[in-house]
């Protein structure tokens, strides 16, 4: 991979103007916000579940207009900083893609997974803002969603390598591009202002030990990530379950008994938003 | 009608042309209770003046006998104190069509002749809108300020309507500029601007008003059944959201190490917020220097909790 050809991915992924939304999410909270007596934890409830709108509003919050980039890391308190008519701005300018919503089901679900095992993990561990965790777990594959929209030329020819050569999207990612989905994580994380703590998750959830700061974020979200494919819930483009490092239980003093008190608690929550539908 | 005619008599106003025919159409657009014409028919006659007692409202002809009304407009714009004077050129269509660099004019707007009486009025009056708007607004949240916020509780109070009127300010603020710099206290009162916007709009209510008074003393009026549970939420969002600011070990400490007033190294909580409320039940304000001295009182009780808190005056009338 020569550099410009980087270069130009890079300009491409980050020119993202329109990501698609889950129709169901996207009626929901625009029905729950024609109701004046809706509260902002409910809207933030819903908001959490749609990864594309999650990151539109951290984007939106974050961006300078607002005067304190890189700060807001919670949906509750970027709707509460933001206000109902830049959130209703937001969901109208925000599109359904129906072709690309049903080719990437498996993402979504994969990636609400993720944002549950997050969060669960840091609550087990008695972690501060777990939420902020989940979010992170949310977000996670976010550079898939978005290199499948503004490179869409290359999604056939991953899914083709991943299943000829049983790798894994990010094996393929690396061989076919030179950068995978963490990569575009990182440049979008930059380029939209997301706190530090988001993006270094977000950026080294597949390699948490190289995380400088927020190595505690990339831990949790790796372990996340881990448990949701063990449970196969969603699926995050191939079917491997990825190499858990065991150095990321130990810096996080996770040991067996948790493990499985959050196993426990995973079963249950997992029953429970497979009724939201996404399809 | 713009308000700020007849508010204290009619808007005195600079007319600047030796047109006699502009000068009587121009006459005949408002009632002279609404705008009062000083007439000129000369620059140099008008400058002085112009300099001892300026104006509410200046408009000049482009062509004068003794120089041009951009240099005019060029004079008084230059100096700081005459710069907000709203001031309004007029001139020919075809200097449209002309090498004029816009960019570099002036004047707050210009009106092209001949025009109709309606565009005329309509032009001058979002003329002084825009200029009180953008002479009061605070440069950092685009808060109205001082000027709007004791105009909004004078004519509340005039009307005798209910009313009640939130003074708030944040604890530890100033720990927090010194120790991270100015732009990070810019951060956290940005924060506290859109939380009070936010959670006051969400009460629905002809009354909802948030001001800048300066630095993070802001100013917010709900109706009177309102305002409780709107402090609560507003002190609920601060405390959640202000621990973001901070570095990550000084979150996790809950305080920050900085100096105090006299230089000596203090430990300080993180910030809080605390709010007086004032309020006008059946008429109960006489004026509005009686407000803020009400809310100074109220502000020192709440200031004895160091967490966020909320006061509320429960005067009868």
């Amino acid at each position: 991979m020569t550099q410009d050809m980087r270069t130009q991915y890079k300009g491409r992924v980050l020119a993202v103007k329109n990501l698609p939304t889950l129709p169901k999410v996207l009626e929901e909270v625009t029905r729950l916000m024609e109701d004046p007596n809706t509260s902002t934890e409910q809207i933030a409830k819903l908001i959490t579940f749609d990864q594309v709108l999650s990151a539109k509003v951290l984007k939106m919050v974050n961006s300078p207009i607002y005067g304190f980039p890189g700060r807001i890391s919670s949906i509750q308190h970027a709707l509460v900083l933001l206000g109902f008519n830049v959130i209703r701005g937001l969901i109208i300018s925000t599109s359904v893609f129906d072709d690309m919503n049903k080719a990437m089901v498996g993402l979504w679900e994969h990636s609400v997974g993720c944002a549950l095992a997050s969060g669960e993990v840091a609550k087990t561990l008695g972690l501060k803002d777990p939420e902020e965790y989940a979010v992170a777990g949310l977000l996670h594959d976010l550079g898939k969603v978005v290199s499948a929209v503004q490179l869409p030329e290359i999604k056939p020819e991953l899914e083709n390598l991943v299943k000829t050569k049983d790798i894994t999207f990010l094996q393929a990612e690396k061989e076919l591009l030179g950068f995978g989905h963490d990569r575009v994580n990182a440049w979008l994380a930059e380029h939209w202002n997301l706190p530090p703590n988001i993006s270094e998750a977000i950026s080294y959830h597949h390699k948490p030990l190289s995380a400088q700061h927020y190595t505690k974020y990339a831990c949790v979200v790796h372990i996340g990530n881990f448990l949701t494919r063990v449970f196969e819930y969603g699926n995050g483009g191939d079917d491997n379950v990825p190499v858990l490092q065991p150095h990321t239980m130990k810096l996080l003093g996770l040991n067996q008994r948790m493990l499985e008190s959050i196993l426990d608690k995973l079963s249950d929550a997992f029953l429970e938003v497979s009724d939201l539908g996404f399809s | 009608m713009h308000p700020s005619m007849t508010e204290q008599g009619p808007l005195q106003a600079f007319l600047i042309s030796a047109d006699d025919c502009f000068v009587r159409q121009v006459q005949g657009i408002w009632p002279t209770q609404e705008i009062q014409w000083t007439i000129f028919s000369r620059a140099g006659a008008a400058v002085e003046q112009l300099l001892t007692d300026p104006p509410a409202l200046l408009v000049t002809d482009a062509v004068l006998p003794d120089m041009s009304g951009e240099t005019l407009v060029t004079l008084v714009k230059s100096e700081n104190v005459y710069r907000q004077v709203p001031t309004v050129l007029c001139m020919p269509r075809k200097v449209l069509y002309g090498e004029t660099d816009w960019s570099q004019m002036e004047a707050d707007d210009i009106i092209l002749a001949p025009f109709e009486d309606q565009e005329f009025k309509a032009r001058v009056e979002l003329t002084l809108n825009r200029m009180s708007r953008s002479l009061d607004a605070n440069p950092l949240t685009r808060l109205p300020g001082n000027t709007t916020i004791i105009q909004f509780i004078k004519d509340n109070i005039a009307r005798k309507r209910d009313f009640a009127l939130g003074y708030a300010d944040l604890d530890n603020f100033k720990a927090f500029n010194d120790k991270y710099g100015f732009s990070r206290g810019d951060e956290a009162l940005m924060m506290a601007a859109r939380i009070i916007v936010n959670t006051v709009r969400s009460f629905p209510g002809p009354l909802s008003f948030v001001g800048h008074v300066g630095g993070d003393d802001f100013v917010f009026a709900l109706p009177l059944e309102t305002v409780e549970p709107a402090c609560k939420r507003l002190v609920a969002a601060f405390d959640a959201i202000v621990p973001s600011f901070y570095d990550e070990e000084d979150r996790e400490r809950g305080s920050i190490v900085s100096k105090d007033r006299k230089g000596q190294t203090q430990t300080f909580p993180l910030m809080a917020i605390s709010i007086a409320v004032v309020c006008n039940r059946n008429g109960s304000l006489n004026h509005y220097a009686q407000a803020s001295a009400i809310a100074m009182q109220l502000k020192k009780k709440a200031k004895e909790d160091p967490r966020s808190n909320y006061v509320i005056d429960q005067r009868k009338a």
